[in-house]
């Protein structure tokens, strides 16, 4: 039957070329269309499996909520330059539009009014026209299009001087009443040595966590602040500002930083919440560009000033731009590398420029293959180019050998078909479907990703199978047509020339490996030990950086954030169906070590039992700060009592410092030494003291300054702490768009919390660690950490699964092809071993696992079985005492297939992301490896086999 | 004569039978106690706390403990900037009073400190307070003996009582037989009796003053992946220690 087919196909491309070239061609243009449309995606998401509850709540999450993702401006500089920065790019980037389809939708739009105004003169199909009118309408939604919805990068100032009190804890509110009951410079001063000597009760707590240490990093920010205010107006600086900055000094008092700025001040972040989601790649590419247009037309007028992009959004256009490239690139390397070596083995150009056509028309075949299956490429299906052209060019080889042999034979060019389709056919056959059906067998996996590669892979392998029974047939028959015809033409025979192509030395070589059997079986164990144990040491890789690309802007700029704010972008997300639930699991993460920031809605609206429980108290701080007067001017008596608060606000903070020392809190420690000085170094600045010395000059200009500062400070103080002091409930209702937006869904019954992990999830120590801390307190969260973590467990048991089930589905076809278990135990030998030779060989490289490189052990039992079925099948054909002619000849087969394979994988190696590195230079290794496994210690195995039968033969005569 | 005689067999016929009874949860945690708690001690230590920017920073301190732990005094000698600080705890650690020497001043720290860090470190004061806090806070049930850091070990596991306010949900002990001393002790969550916060590992266990003293202390905190060593350079029992010792006037000295 089999040989039935492959004549009938031999026979239609030997009479029928052109046929045969039409039928390639309508195949090809028909595939190109359906690989047009095959998109690319490098989320993490789109590998695991899809009905997997983290990957289904992530996809809840992303439709729900826009905020889930974001594109983030990370602005480096000096303080009020980056913040001057944030406040001009901000609008631009808010009203940042998308015109990429402009053009097109427009002539598009065009067509369609030309159709509906044909349509219109006819009088008829007003179905058809509201149709097309629904069609301009959806075309001109793209145009013009509003990318983002706003820029975060402040504080909710104006909802904060409505609620502010109301958001205080109880506890806290105990201590702010005792601070907010003057709004004079001196009383306030009073008030906050009083509290801060009295908070020492207390502040062993508030130091006692990240977001409380914060808060106490925030309130020295705004004491700092403070004194240099007051600096500055002592001194009569800037004294038609002093309003200004009195106000500012008050607001910082009262609010914290209303900027999103790092600790050091040096760096700020805006956080652009987009108009679309994570998924909606061509928005994501179009609003990166065109927010990296933004900045880099911007920059230029703020010297000193840098910015760049970074979090999910950029990243994932910096990923797809790095994996585009380098696999177009890898590919090309690999096409041209393979190009060569074919040239050198046969001596002759057309052979490979026929394989590398066939290639190229099996690889759209394919490519259309997958776009219907599978619909994208993924992270892992995106290789697919130089896995499918390293295996696919081997079919080529075998073909073009055989026909060449054939006619070199003197056969007719329809008799050389017909015996290349039988001779090298049924291999072409067996080979391709046995390395076919063990990436068949990743099917069986739960990972999207490795499934779909299974499905990509050994679909595409077959494309490429068919291509090379298909058309590269009808390019030979061609061929040999023109060619006759010029002789015709010429009236000139050409002389055949016989080439020896096989490789004789390899040939001697196994055969004399073969004859020294017990030498080389006992070498074989011995370098199989010494690999083994290599290989068993080999480590997993826990940085993850290390497969993300080089120098990618949004990568290096996560690090930034990573340094300067202490805290990660690649945040886990949980969704919650109510405030309370949102309220129980922010709470609880607050308190994990491994997170750095917890944001959700319940930091706007706290429970009816907290606000009940704050009413009362801030209710006092109302009537006490209505009670208050408003000092006009500061008198001697003031000044000599300021002198003496200020002197004791030194000692609170120094105090402060020496608790931050011993407690290991190096941020608050650090903050007071720039209020304070540095103990252990003297000289040091010390900014209270400086204000003091100011102070102690006794200068009329200082009593001014300052004078004029309590007059703008006092009133705008008073107003302000009256004003939070609204005991009215908050509801939800209550909160801005802002906010609500930010943290529930459109219909209100969601709720986001935003876990932020204190260090990177990069570090595969850290990940783990974060990711169950986060899914201890929540089974729904989902987000980049815990979704990675998801994906390596999933693909370790799916990889090893996958190597047992392709190592079964390939002893199986074996069995069934050679019809004899011990000879499929035989072909399959090296095979084992060779896995064990690349990983021991990966190791004394240096090589480390890594979730790309384990994905190369289930494939290379495929690919790398073809060398042992080969050598096999020649040697049960030649029979025994051959081997130096099967490896001389079918040896040089392998070894060509093995190297123009490994070409191909090792191209990945210049890849730009290192992951397609890995998994390259894995295979390349794992490729080598079965090649010198089935070099060195099948002869030893041929050589025993033989030895016994003769033997038994001897024995028998 | 007679009675001696028999009073000496009894003995003799009691002690075998004393030995190889099995002892109960109850005993072995009030002998555990009993280590703990000596009347009065004299330490130099040395701790290593991990700072929240990673960095390590170790601390030399005295300290001085009075009335079975009820009283103690840390002073801290190294590194130079928090030389002569010093914390006092009083009512096992309920109040805490702390000295600056660069304001010359004392401040009192609140009493609910007792379960936070205690000096950046992973013991809190809470696990410092010693006390009877085994006992008067937890009710303990044996479980099966194990080896445990190359130790014959009793295990224990102390289920907090309703009343009490410890910030442990329950522990979980391995002591060693010879001595009673604790070699492991895990901490379990307030909130989450299965999670674990916090696992303490003692070590180098020598004689001193005929009392058995683990030399060596770490404490590994599974929430924030931080640990403090903490290293006995010097130890004395049952010294003479007056209380002006344990006052605020005492601590600027």
């Amino acid at each position: 039957m089999r040989e039935k087919i492959l004549l009938k196909i031999a026979r239609w491309h030997a009479t029928h070329p052109w046929r045969m070239l039409l039928i390639a061609i309508f195949l090809t243009i028909m595939f190109a269309g359906f690989a047009s449309q095959l998109k690319v995606s490098t989320h993490t998401s789109d590998l695991l499996p899809s009905g997997d509850a983290k990957v289904e709540q992530f996809n809840k999450i992303i439709d729900e909520f826009s905020t889930a993702t974001s594109l983030v401006v990370v602005v480096q500089g000096d303080e009020p330059r980056i913040k001057e920065f944030a406040d001009h790019l901000a609008p631009l980037i808010v009203n940042a539009r998308d015109t990429s389809k402009n053009e097109i939708n427009q002539k598009k739009i065009d067509k369609i009014n030309s159709k509906i105004s044909l349509l219109a003169e006819k009088g008829r199909n007003e179905k058809r026209i509201n149709k097309l009118k629904e069609e301009i309408q959806s075309l001109q939604s793209q145009m013009n299009r509003k990318m983002f919805q706003r820029v975060d990068y402040k504080i909710p100032a104006e909802f904060l001087k409505e609620h502010m009190l109301m958001l205080v804890k109880e506890d806290d509110l105990k201590n702010l009443k005792d601070v907010y009951m003057d709004p004079n410079l001196i009383g306030l001063l009073t008030n906050l040595n009083n509290s801060m000597e009295k908070e020492y009760v207390g502040q062993e707590e508030s130091l006692s966590t990240r977001e409380e240490e914060d808060g106490a990093f925030s309130f020295l920010d705004g004491v700092e602040n403070l004194i240099l205010t007051l600096k500055r107006a002592a001194k009569g600086e800037t004294f038609s500002e002093t309003g200004t900055q009195a106000r500012e000094a008050a607001e910082k008092i009262l609010f914290g930083e209303s900027y999103f700025l790092s600790y050091d001040k040096s760096a700020l972040i805006l956080n652009a919440v987009p108009n679309f989601t994570i998924m909606d790649r061509e928005l994501i590419m179009a609003s990166t560009r065109s927010a990296q247009a933004i900045l880099d037309e911007q920059l230029p007028q703020f010297p000193g000033v840098e910015a760049g992009l970074s979090g999910s959004i950029a990243k994932e256009h910096d990923e797809q731009v790095y994996s585009q490239q380098s696999l177009g690139y890898t590919t090309l390397i690999a096409f041209i590398a393979i190009f060569i070596l074919l040239i050198m083995s046969f001596r002759m150009w057309v052979a490979p420029l026929f394989a590398i056509l066939n290639l190229l028309v099996g690889f759209i075949w394919a490519m259309g293959a997958a776009s219907i299956l599978v619909g994208q490429l993924n992270l892992f299906t995106q290789t697919m180019s130089v896995l499918i052209l390293g295996l696919g060019i081997d079919f080529s080889i075998h073909l073009f050998s055989g026909f060449t042999e054939r006619r070199a034979a003197g056969e007719s060019v329809v008799k050389a078909m017909e015996n290349t389709f039988l001779k090298s056919g049924k291999g072409i056959l067996t080979g391709g479907i046995t390395t076919a059906f063990a990436f068949f067998a990743l099917i069986v996996s739960r990972a999207r990703g490795m499934k779909e590669m299974g499905i990509v892979m050994g679909v595409g392998l077959f494309a490429i199978m068919l291509a090379t029974m298909l058309v590269l047939p009808l390019m030979f028959v061609l061929r040999e047509r023109l060619k006759e015809k010029r002789i015709v033409r010429k009236k000139k025979v050409k002389p055949i020339i016989h080439r020896d192509i096989s490789f004789r030395f390899l040939g001697r070589t196994c055969d004399w490996l073969s004859r020294k059997y017990a030498f080389t079986i006992v070498t074989s164990v011995l370098l199989s030990g010494f690999l083994i144990w290599s290989a068993v040491r080999i480590g997993w890789d826990h940085d993850y950086t290390n497969m993300e690309p080089r120098g990618l802007t949004s990568m290096h700029l996560m690090d930034v954030i990573q340094e300067k704010f202490e805290l990660s972008m690649d945040y886990a997300l949980v969704m919650a169906n109510s405030v309370e639930e949102s309220h129980d699991v922010a709470k609880d993460c607050r308190d994990l070590g491994s997170v750095a920031r917890t944001e959700d809605i319940s930091l706007f609206v706290p429970s009816p039992e907290q606000q009940q429980k704050r009413i009362p108290h801030i209710a006092e701080v109302g009537q006490l700060m209505n009670a208050a007067e408003v000092k006009e001017n500061l008198t001697e008596a003031d000044l000599a009592t300021l002198r003496m608060e200020i002197d004791r606000l030194e000692m609170n903070i120094i105090e402060m410092q020496d608790m931050a020392f011993i407690g290991g809190k190096d941020k608050v420690d650090g903050k007071c030494m720039q209020i304070v000085g540095d103990p252990d170094n003297p000289d040091s600045p010390n900014i209270i003291q400086e204000f003091l010395q100011i102070l102690e000059t006794d200068n009329p200009e200082a009593s001014a300054g300052l004078s004029a500062f309590q007059q703008a400070f006092a009133p705008y103080f008073k107003e302000s702490v009256t004003r939070m002091s609204s005991t009215d409930s908050l509801q939800m209702d209550d909160l801005p768009l802002s906010i609500l937006d930010q943290y529930s869904n459109k219909t209100r019954d969601r709720f986001l919390i935003t876990v932020y992990p204190a260090g990177s999830i990069y570090d595969g120590n850290f990940l783990n660690r974060f990711a169950d801390d986060v899914e201890r307190i929540s089974d729904k969260v989902t987000g980049s950490g815990p979704l990675f973590k998801a994906l390596l467990r999933i693909f370790g048991q799916d990889g090893r699964n996958a190597v047992i089930l392709t190592l079964f589905v390939v002893f199986l076809l074996l069995w069934i092809d050679f019809q004899n278990p011990k000879h499929a135990l035989m072909a399959l030998t090296p095979l084992a071993l060779g896995v064990f030779w690349m990983v021991g060989i990966m190791h004394l490289g240096g090589m480390k696992l890594s979730m790309m490189s384990v994905m190369g052990l289930p494939l290379i039992i495929g690919i790398g079985i073809d060398d042992g079925v080969h050598i096999m099948h020649r040697w049960k054909h030649e029979g025994h005492g051959k081997i130096r002619i099967v490896f001389s000849s079918t040896g040089k087969a392998i070894f060509l297939t093995s190297l123009t394979t490994m070409f191909a994988f090792g191209s990945l190696m210049f890849s730009a992301f290192p992951a397609f590195g890995q998994f390259g230079g894995a295979l390349f290794i794992g490729v080598a490896a079965c090649f010198l496994t089935t070099a060195i210690i099948l002869p030893g195995i041929l050589g025993i086999i033989e030895r016994s039968s003769k033997k038994a033969q001897t024995q028998k005569s | 004569m007679k009675k001696l005689l028999a009073s000496g067999l009894m003995v003799l016929l009691l002690v075998p039978a004393a030995f190889s009874q099995e002892l109960t949860a109850d005993e072995i945690i009030q002998k555990v106690n009993d280590q703990f708690n000596t009347e009065t001690s004299y330490g130099k230590s040395k701790m290593t706390i991990v700072t929240t920017s990673g960095q390590k920073r170790t601390f030399v301190q005295e300290s001085w403990s009075k009335d079975r732990g009820e009283k103690n005094l840390v002073r801290y000698l190294e590194p130079r900037r928090v030389k002569d600080q010093a914390v006092l705890m009083l009512n096992h650690a309920d109040d805490i009073w702390m000295f600056f020497p660069r304001t010359q001043r004392v401040r009192k720290l609140a009493s609910h400190a007792k379960k936070q860090k205690m000096q950046g470190s992973d013991f809190s004061y809470e696990d410092m307070g010693s006390g009877d806090a085994f006992i008067d806070d937890f009710t303990s049930k044996r479980l099966e003996d194990e080896q445990k850091e190359g130790q014959d070990c009793y295990k224990l596991e102390l289920i907090r009582k309703q009343e009490s306010s410890s910030s442990y949900s329950r522990l979980i002990m391995w002591i060693i037989k010879e001595n009673f001393l604790p070699v492991v002790i895990e901490y379990y969550d307030d909130n989450d009796p299965a999670y674990l916060l916090k696992t303490m590992v003692a070590s180098d266990f020598r004689v001193i003053d005929g009392i058995p003293t683990s030399m060596k202390v770490v404490m590994f905190n599974q929430n924030d992946n931080t640990q403090t060593e903490m290293e006995l350079l010097e130890v004395k029992y049952n010294i003479t220690l007056t209380d002006d010792l344990f006052t605020e006037r005492s601590l600027k000295k």
